[in-house]
């Protein structure tokens, strides 16, 4: 990892060594600047060309791996929501469902379908979260409201749905907490229709405006081989020419009997990660339709597992319902054995398709009540290599188009 | 024998005041219309419609809570008298002289175009003599941008020396533009002088309707050279916190921002009188009110509407890359600026008069 | 009907129909958006958001239900419920006894709702709303009496109650709530609403 190392300079393992240029100026684009983020980037420039790029990172590490081995199983799923709070669901997900391996049950249906509905809200969310900082980088403040105006009818809509408007705690093992309302479907048709209408806004202003074309056209261009190198994961891969996507390659949830499709594009530059983000969203919003009209048609049973829902009195069932006045309608309760869950001692894996990219979990468990080892892998995490070796050779103002397009979210990265 | 009454003093004072000390064209020009008064006015105008309008574009209101009824017009009064309270900075590697000196000359230097120009046709109220006005407008407003190049360095910053060389790449790029364009009129009516050319276009036809090349080229030159969208460059808030104005706070920051918005009101003032009319179709007429007043009134107008679009941009487009920005400079727009040249050349040699 | 991946090509223009159509586009739509604009910024204290019933605020506890198994205390993720001793009469047993009850903490509490969830006898149960102010981090910690009254809402007394609801051009549009709709148990229709 050195490069042109002097030689005759000792230097112990893991250190880097190179020689200091008597040509560059340093800037430091760091921690606290309104186009940075939660992270320092070094730059080393000669003349306006950027010749050497260190990202920075760790400013937000929370410890979050090691406090899950001090909690029980159901506190960590608040505590993994934390992670990357615009994609709540996404990022709880595979932490219920390789705990469920562990467990070995499977959520019915209806939880299924459930989960998938919220994970397509919290992933239309998070690519106009990306959208809109993207355009604020690159001075454009009408797609920054705008997105984040729009992202506001699905994050209302999350609150219809889970009673919170971010922090969602909506898996649990074994289902899901709570039910759609009774106005849901309707709700949830409108704002697909408004944002179908949208785009179409969006792409007048912003992607087909001259002066942001010019601005990303073959700007931070990334190869499909470069781009399986360096092992780059989500949607950025996808805009090189990888057709990777986990709901294609090992579908979960209620994804196998879904109908949508995965957009992929070739030119790998930024322009095509922004057009990249603009077609999820557009199938995104055909997979909350389907799962709608799913849900609509079918009786409202099978949200939780037996194993929890059986034995339950009928005070459970009366909440449910909706029988009781102050207490809501729809909504699950939970078995109080959730407080002291033990699960049988094993190891177990999971992985979801996040808004960022592919994340994953490995549980290990010793049969005790709070887990043994939790490890994750964020989708940022292989992201950010990409700063390193794809940004020299740019122009400085270059370096908010690349890591606007790129979507990195720090607090992810350092968990 | 007149009784010497104190109402006749009162009247002879007031006319005194009026002719000599208010009304007298220097006086006039530099510091009430178009000069101080009128563009402070302005620019507290302009910026307040600039943050409306981007927020009505935007999903939200902008300033509205200190008066919900004028729309928080005194938004902007509070952020002035925040700026005149607020400590004043000043590091202490910084080079002292330069580092409190550049603002205050650049936005002097600023206003210095508005003595040369014009706001009536009674050549009474006239601040210096006409024959070469155009030339002399133009050549001061090209003395102020060195000194945004001089507050890059004195600031003694990085981030500040990288807005700095940004701004002085731009500077060379837009003179050009906007001289050639505004000198393009003077083949067609072969005259220096703007009262000239703002009678010639008494009759309705105005000359941006004649040459829109020559338009388009000064808009686009006026928004390079005071930092306005697209061409934000030197003084981009994402990459560079905030270019050569980084380090200063308090006062002396309060008037960095206003001296751009200046430096935009007098340009447009010049674009007004040479494209837009000037005070056209109004004749004036005899006497202070009518034949100094109000020409110079509906100028103001003219300018702010100008000012008015150019803010509007900002809601609409991004910024663009500095090599970007240039290359439209040097290979779209100094070519476009010679085609109006030609334009006005032809005009004349066709005999098309306005 | 699984996934299928498609490939897809990035609308290309030609230079001068990118030029000319692609700027007076924008422009465009930027002069349509300034005549008609479409606002949904929330004038916070002036108007407040009539949350609906199933919202996930603060807590308040039922006294006769609770049966003080510490199902609340031992699931809560943030450590904000403890379990106090308190003396009360036992109506069948006819006798004073030492039990247990639940007291919150609300510097830690992070509405969460699992505890509300997990009660067996559905002691427990959120009031729709958020915002509340303290002078003093000591106030927050709340002991058995306040834990069992409805905190008290002071935006209710100087604002103005809107709620956003859907629309398919404007997405969300701010109407006001009116306060003659409130009847039993109502307060709009979601998860948490309709006792039909």
């Amino acid at each position: 990892m050195s490069e042109g190392s002097a030689s005759g300079v000792p230097h112990l393992p893991g250190m880097e060594v190179r020689p200091v240029e008597r040509n560059v100026y340093e800037v430091q684009i760091g921690p606290s600047h309104p186009g940075s983020g939660h992270m320092r980037i070094i730059v080393e420039l000669d003349g306006d060309v950027m010749v050497r790029v260190d990202p920075d990172i760790g400013f937000v590490h929370r410890t979050m791996e090691k406090l899950a081995e001090g909690r029980d199983w159901i506190k960590n799923i608040p505590l993994f929501e934390r992670m990357a709070i615009l994609d709540a669901c996404n990022i709880t997900l595979p932490y219920v469902e390789a705990v469920e391996k562990l467990l070995d049950i499977e959520p019915p249906e209806r939880a299924k379908y459930l989960r998938a509905l919220l994970c397509e809200i919290n992933r239309i969310a998070s690519h106009l979260y990306g959208i809109g900082i993207f355009a604020v980088f690159l001075g454009h403040s009408t797609i920054y409201m705008w997105a984040f105006g729009d992202r506001e009818v699905f994050v209302q809509l999350a609150e219809d749905l889970t009673g919170a408007r971010l922090t969602h705690s909506y898996p649990v093992f074994g289902g899901v907490r709570r039910d759609i309302p009774d106005d849901f479907p309707q709700n949830a048709r409108k704002a697909v229709r408004y944002m179908r209408y949208r785009l179409d806004e969006y792409a007048k202003i912003y992607l087909n405006n001259p002066n942001i074309r010019k601005r990303l056209e073959d700007v931070g261009v990334i190869s499909k081989t470069k781009a399986a190198e360096l092992g780059i994961v989500g949607p950025n891969a996808r805009a090189s020419g990888i057709k990777y996507d986990v709901r294609l390659v090992e579908p979960y949830e209620a994804y196998p009997e879904l109908d949508f499709e995965i957009p992929v594009f070739e030119e790998g530059d930024s322009l095509a990660r922004a057009w990249q983000r603009v077609e999820e969203i557009k199938q995104s919003l055909n997979i909350i339709e389907q799962a709608v009209d799913w849900l609509e048609k079918h009786p409202r049973e099978g949200f939780m597992h037996d194993k929890f829902w059986k034995t339950a009195p009928k005070l459970y069932k009366d909440v449910y319902e909706g029988n009781i006045p102050y207490a809501g309608k729809y909504r699950v309760k939970l078995m109080p054995l959730f407080a002291t869950l033990k699960v049988p001692p094993g190891k177990a894996a999971a992985r979801v398709e996040a808004g960022r990219g592919e994340i994953f979990y490995y549980v290990e468990s010793d049969g005790k009540d709070v887990p043994y080892r939790v490890r994750v892998v964020t989708p940022s995490f292989r992201n950010v290599i990409a700063f390193k070796y794809v940004m020299p050779g740019h122009r400085l103002m270059d370096l908010p188009t690349i890591y606007g397009s790129f979507d990195y979210f720090p607090p992810e990265w350092d968990r | 024998m007149d009784m010497v009454t104190a109402a006749k003093v009162f009247s002879d004072i007031g006319w005194g005041l009026f002719h000599y000390i208010i009304f007298y064209p220097p006086v006039y020009q530099f510091i009430i219309i178009p000069g101080l008064v009128a563009a402070l006015a302005v620019v507290v105008f302009m910026i307040w419609f600039e943050r409306k309008a981007a927020a009505r574009v935007q999903m939200r209101y902008g300033p509205l809570e200190i008066s919900p009824r004028t729309g928080g017009a005194p938004q902007l009064i509070a952020d002035l008298i925040r700026y005149t309270v607020q400590e004043l900075i000043i590091p202490s590697a910084a080079d002292f002289f330069a580092f409190i000196v550049a603002p205050n000359a650049m936005l002097i230097l600023s206003l210095l175009p508005m003595v040369a120009v014009p706001m009536t046709s009674i050549s009474e109220y006239w601040p210096i003599p006409m024959g070469y006005s155009l030339l002399v407008a133009v050549a001061l407003s090209t003395l102020a941008p060195i000194f945004t190049v001089v507050m890059a360095w004195a600031s003694n910053n990085k981030f500040s020396v990288l807005g700095g060389v940004r701004e002085s790449f731009i500077v060379v790029a837009y003179e050009l533009i906007a001289v050639i364009s505004l000198l393009s009129v003077v083949p067609l009516l072969h005259t220096f002088n703007l009262v000239d050319i703002v009678n010639y276009q008494m009759s309705g036809i105005w000359l941006g309707l004649l040459n829109p090349i020559a338009l388009l080229d000064l808009f686009i030159a006026i928004l390079m050279s005071t930092s306005g969208f697209p061409f934000e460059i030197p003084d981009s808030e994402t990459e560079l916190v905030a270019g050569p104005f980084t380090e200063y706070s308090g006062l002396i920051y309060g008037i960095n921002m206003g001296g751009g918005y200046i430096r935009r009101w007098a340009f447009s003032v010049l674009m007004t009188l040479v494209f837009l009319g000037g005070w056209a179709p109004y004749r004036p007429g005899p006497g202070i009110l009518l034949g100094y007043f109000v020409p110079s009134l509906i100028v103001v107008v003219k300018a702010t509407i100008v000012m008015a679009i150019m803010s509007f941009l900002r809601a609409v487009y991004g910024r663009y890359r500095l090599d970007q920005a240039l290359s439209l400079a040097w290979e779209v727009l100094i070519p476009l600026a010679f085609a109006a040249f030609g334009i006005s050349v032809a005009e004349a040699f066709f005999g098309v008069h306005p | 009907m699984p996934a299928k991946p498609e490939i897809k090509k990035v609308p290309r223009a030609t230079f001068l129909g990118r030029a000319i159509a692609g700027n007076i586009g924008a422009l465009t739509l930027g002069v349509k958006y300034f005549f008609d604009p479409n606002r949904i910024t929330l004038l916070y204290p002036h108007e407040y958001i009539k949350l609906k019933q199933g919202y996930r605020g603060y807590i308040v506890l039922i006294f006769d239900k609770c049966i003080s198994c510490a199902s609340c205390a031992r699931i809560c993720p943030a450590k904000a419920m403890k379990m106090v001793s308190v003396n009360v009469k036992d109506k069948k047993l006819n006798k004073v006894m030492k039990k247990k009850y639940p007291v919150i903490n609300y510097n830690r509490c992070i509405f969460c709702g699992l505890c509300v969830d997990v009660c067996p006898t559905e002691a427990l149960y959120h009031v729709p709303y958020h915002d509340l102010v303290y002078l003093n981090m000591n106030d927050m910690i709340l002991n058995l009496e306040q834990f069992q009254e409805q905190p008290e809402f002071v935006t209710s007394k100087e604002g103005v109650p809107v709620t956003y609801v859907f629309d398919e051009k404007r997405g969300l549009v701010k109407v006001r709530a009116d306060e003659s709709v409130k009847q039993e148990g109502q307060i709009g229709q979601t998860s948490g609403g309709e006792n039909k």
